[in-house]
């Protein structure tokens, strides 16, 4: 018999998201069900506010599918969100280094819900309103947008004062230079308009990237059919993951390119040699942040070691 | 028994009004603090986590307060038009419904709470546990919940006395 | 029955219980409650109960609303917000309504500076009824002002209102705070002459004071120079860059409490009055506002919003009629429903029927904030008449409502204005941005 399932979100239907995973997911599940198995998006919060609680809310059945940052509730996730930490992604993607780990390490951070994707966005730059980034030097005393207490950590190693704010202020705050930047992935600059206030860039840095989750409801998954269960496992997992992943570098791209293309804006891309001037200083929070969770194995196993 | 209760419920609904106005003095002074350490590089570390968490109890806090002043607010517009019945009925309605609307918020709030122990959830920078928050609203919505109900059997109580 | 069919009962008897006088929180978490549970069964209904209720009461863009409303009552208690009042009424008291000017001008600035109509209703709630009073200003006129000024903030830039449409519709914010700035100004023009039009029909609602010369208009004004300095310094931080708005609304009251203290009008006690009565206002404004996040996914989960979209792609008539059922559409789901959430649950269905009529989205957007503003102040469920309301208990609901009703009326004028001529909304980022 015929399925809907209601996947919910906190950000417009436009957002990368859609492209990245809910569609995908909605086609190979209805193209391998015959139509039976459908999702409904519920997109900008409709199913409740805000992003916090979206994991409780699949957690519950408020929504059988949600997306969410993991940055957001950063206790959960502590070691899922090694991933995101500077150097750590680089080699390998960083769906692949989640996978890697998961089964042995990461499960437990899951309870009540089947991951249907894990994956990190594009590395994070410097998104600055009149400063240009060269050296860790420029950073220094700087007020920069930060959004978890890692990247906290990160930006107080370069010598920077870390602010804390909801993302729709992130607009006002660097127009009226209440930040004079914001650290994040490169897709925000279009996601949230940054690049009509926000005329100086930097990439190459190692300041970590942005993960994120799309899980379904455990009890939901285990009362489908055995034919919608395979369906499920086939169109999520290593290979939703990887497109998601591919989506949101493949933005964040787009993102660079559109403020390059502009005469009015600074892109700064730093040499190896540069950015590991920046390395010197965020790579330790990296092994900090590892050593002090004890979470060597975990760091290991993403690696694949 | 019913003054014993009366004068008991009184003494939370005030309890809860002062721990919430405290709640609403610290706020102040956290933001205050931050924004004047940020002029000179050293914001205060936490400030958000701790801004918003207190939120939570500054906006419970006056709950029961607010029942107490009859401060909610409701569309008066029909009051005199409406039958002396009518009017009284929807008093009592209100005050059970009021007391039923609190008694699920404490109830599912503390479930929900249960659930942030089990997933560890805490505020992002210093890490201040979210359950603590949440059973403080517990708390305060079990007040307001039993002192609406008190409310209602008070007017119940008028009512059969009136009719007597 | 079909989650549509459930979605209109659900709304009937929310008017139903908002006649019989059940509190309008009360209502709207009971509507919203047995809606969801009645869709989608018991477990999505408690959790969103407590997620909602959670998630609104630590929200960090509504810290807010318990800070202006200190921010107010600190104003009220030591006496600044009469000095300021006092200063008005000698310097454009002798107008007829000069004081209802006076404040649809500070609430416009209010909600100019802190982006929220809801703050802005609050702090000059707080501040400027009783002063009004004091000068023998119908109520009906005061609250009417207060409840209508507050809209004002949403088209004056920096506005949440534009930066959500944006985001939602992936257009300009640079260009969207530009196109309300004429309309803002429009509109509190229409305002003004609407106050002045009421207090020249009926010369009670807003009695004119003594004329006064020029020594005693700045000796007035030098009287407020300390609540106008806040002021200042709060606009000031903000333009300036040294706090968000959010930040200003604790400096605000800080710095009140502080002057307080140093000038002996403030002592704990007092303090603790002001601090007291603000807990009690932010309880009943923050639950009004949890309580419509519960009517929120109640009506996504009903579809409503899409059957109407779908309805109104498919008509066959002209664009401008396409149009103004979707304006009269946001007009009545305004009424039940807080303007961000509606925002968000029709744009994805309504915008691109507007871009392919070959509407400006930019224009649309000011058309859109305008209308959600106009369903702040709209019966039954206008949330900046509660919370007028909540700021003057005295005041009976009724009377608030016919007061707000011209200012209503002024809104659709200014609304019709702005259909009519385009240009007003598009002069400003069409000539200033490329
Ligand atoms: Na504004
Ligand atoms: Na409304």
């Amino acid at each position: 018999a015929a399925e809907v399932l209601k996947l919910a979100h906190f950000v417009p239907p436009a957002h990368i998201i859609t492209k990245a995973v809910v569609d995908p997911l909605s086609n190979g599940l209805k193209d391998a069900t015959n139509g039976e198995l459908t999702i409904q998006v519920y997109p900008g919060g409709e199913l409740g506010k805000g992003p916090v609680e979206q994991y409780v809310r699949a957690l519950q059945g408020v929504a059988d599918i949600t997306w969410g940052l993991e940055g957001y509730t950063s206790s959960q996730f502590q070691k899922t969100m090694i991933s995101e930490l500077p150097g750590v992604v680089g080699e390998k993607p960083g769906y692949e280094m989640i996978w890697n780990a998961y089964d042995k390490y990461l499960k437990d951070e899951f309870p009540g819900t089947k991951p249907l994707a894990l994956w990190v966005s594009e590395p994070n730059v410097f998104i600055m309103k009149d400063k240009e980034i060269r050296t860790p030097d420029d950073v220094k005393g700087l007020k920069i947008r930060v959004s978890g207490s890692a990247q906290g950590k990160v930006l107080e190693a370069l010598g920077a004062t870390p602010v804390q704010m909801p993302a729709t202020e992130m607009y006002n705050a660097l127009q009226t230079g209440l930040i004079d930047g914001i650290v994040t992935g490169s897709s925000a600059i279009l996601d949230f308009k940054l690049n009509e206030v926000a005329n100086s860039y930097t990439v190459g840095a190692p300041l970590g990237t942005v993960g994120f989750y799309l899980v379904m409801n455990q009890g939901r998954y285990d009362g489908l059919s055995d034919e919608f269960k395979k369906a499920v496992d086939d169109n999520s997992g290593f290979g939703l993951s990887k497109h998601a992943e591919e989506t949101w570098n493949a933005r964040g791209d787009d993102a660079i390119a559109a403020v390059k293309g502009d005469s009015n804006k600074t892109v700064v891309e730093l040499s190896p040699e540069e950015a590991e001037a920046f390395g010197a200083l965020t790579l330790p929070v990296t092994e900090s942040i590892v050593k002090e969770l004890g979470a060597e194995d975990v760091l290991a196993a993403m690696q694949g070691k | 028994m019913y003054a014993f209760l009366a004068r008991w419920a009184d003494r939370l609904i005030n309890l809860s009004a002062v721990i919430g106005s405290a709640g609403l003095i610290f706020e102040v002074a956290v933001i205050l603090v931050d924004v004047t350490g940020r002029l000179f590089n050293t914001p205060l570390y936490g400030a958000q986590d701790l801004s918003e968490m207190t939120m939570s109890i500054v906006v419970f806090g006056g709950m029961a307060m607010a029942d107490k002043l009859r401060a909610h607010v409701a569309v008066d517009i029909f009051e005199e038009q409406f039958p002396a019945w009518l009017n009284r009925s929807s008093d009592v309605f209100s005050a059970l419904a009021g007391a039923a609307i609190f008694a699920g918020i404490a109830w599912t709030v503390y479930q929900s709470s249960q659930i942030s122990l089990m997933l560890n959830l805490a505020t992002n920078v210093i890490g201040l546990p979210k359950a603590w928050f949440q059973w403080a609203l517990c708390a305060f919505s079990v007040i307001t919940s039993f002192a609406m109900l008190l409310r209602a059997f008070e007017m119940l109580a008028r009512k059969r006395e009136q009719h007597a | 029955m079909s989650p549509f069919a459930i979605g209109v009962a659900g709304m009937a008897i929310l008017v139903v219980l908002l006649v019989l006088r059940v509190p309008v929180a009360f209502s709207m978490f009971l509507v919203g409650f047995g809606g969801i549970v009645a869709i989608d069964g018991a477990n999505s209904g408690l959790s969103l109960l407590a997620s909602e209720t959670f998630t609104l009461s630590t929200s960090a863009e509504l810290v807010v609303v318990p800070l202006f409303i200190l921010m107010g009552n600190v104003a009220a208690v030591t006496g600044m917000s009469r000095r300021l009042y006092d200063a008005a009424y000698v310097i454009i008291g002798h107008l007829k309504g000069g004081l209802a000017l006076a404040t649809v001008i500070g609430c416009g600035g209010f909600a100019a500076l802190s982006g929220s109509s809801v703050a802005a209703a609050l702090t000059m709630g707080k501040v400027s009824l009783a002063e009004m009073k004091r000068f023998s200003y119908s109520p009906r006129l005061s609250t009417g002002v207060v409840a209508a000024g507050g809209t004002l903030g949403i088209l004056i830039p920096p506005s949440t209102g534009f930066v959500i449409y944006a985001i939602l519709t992936q257009e300009s914010i640079g260009r969207l705070f530009l196109a309300g700035v004429l309309p803002g100004v429009l509109l509190l023009v229409v305002f003004m002459l609407m106050i002045s039009l009421l207090c020249y029909i009926n010369p009670a609602y807003g009695p004119a004071g003594p004329r006064t010369s020029i020594s005693e208009k700045v000796k007035a004004l030098a009287d407020s120079t300390p609540i106008l300095g806040i002021i200042a310094l709060t606009i000031g931080g903000i333009y300036g860059g040294f706090f968000s708005p959010v930040e200003a609304a604790a400096v605000g009251a800080g710095l009140m409490i502080i002057l307080g203290i140093i000038t002996r009008t403030l002592d704990l006690k007092s303090l603790w009055t002001a601090s007291k009565e603000s807990v009690v206002t932010t309880a009943t404004v923050m639950l009004i506002l949890i309580s419509a996040h519960m009517i929120n996914p109640f009506l996504a989960l009903s579809h409503i919003p899409q059957a109407v979209g779908d309805f109104l792609g498919g008509l066959d008539i002209p664009a401008i009629g396409v149009l103004a059922l979707i304006l009269l559409t946001y007009m009545v789901l305004g009424c039940f429903l807080e303007g961000f959430a509606m925002i968000v649950l029709t744009m994805p269905i309504f915008f691109p029927v507007i871009t392919a009529l070959g509407y400006d989205p930019i224009w649309f957007g000011v058309l859109v904030v305008l209308t959600l503003e106009m369903g702040l102040i709209s019966p039954p469920v206008g949330v900046n008449v509660f919370i007028v309301k909540s700021v003057a208990p005295d005041v009976p609901l009724s009377d608030i409502f016919k007061g707000v009703l011209p200012f209503w009326l002024a809104m659709l004028v200014t609304l019709a204005l702005l259909v009519a001529f385009p240009q007003i909304s598009l002069y400003l980022p069409n000539t200033m941005i490329n």
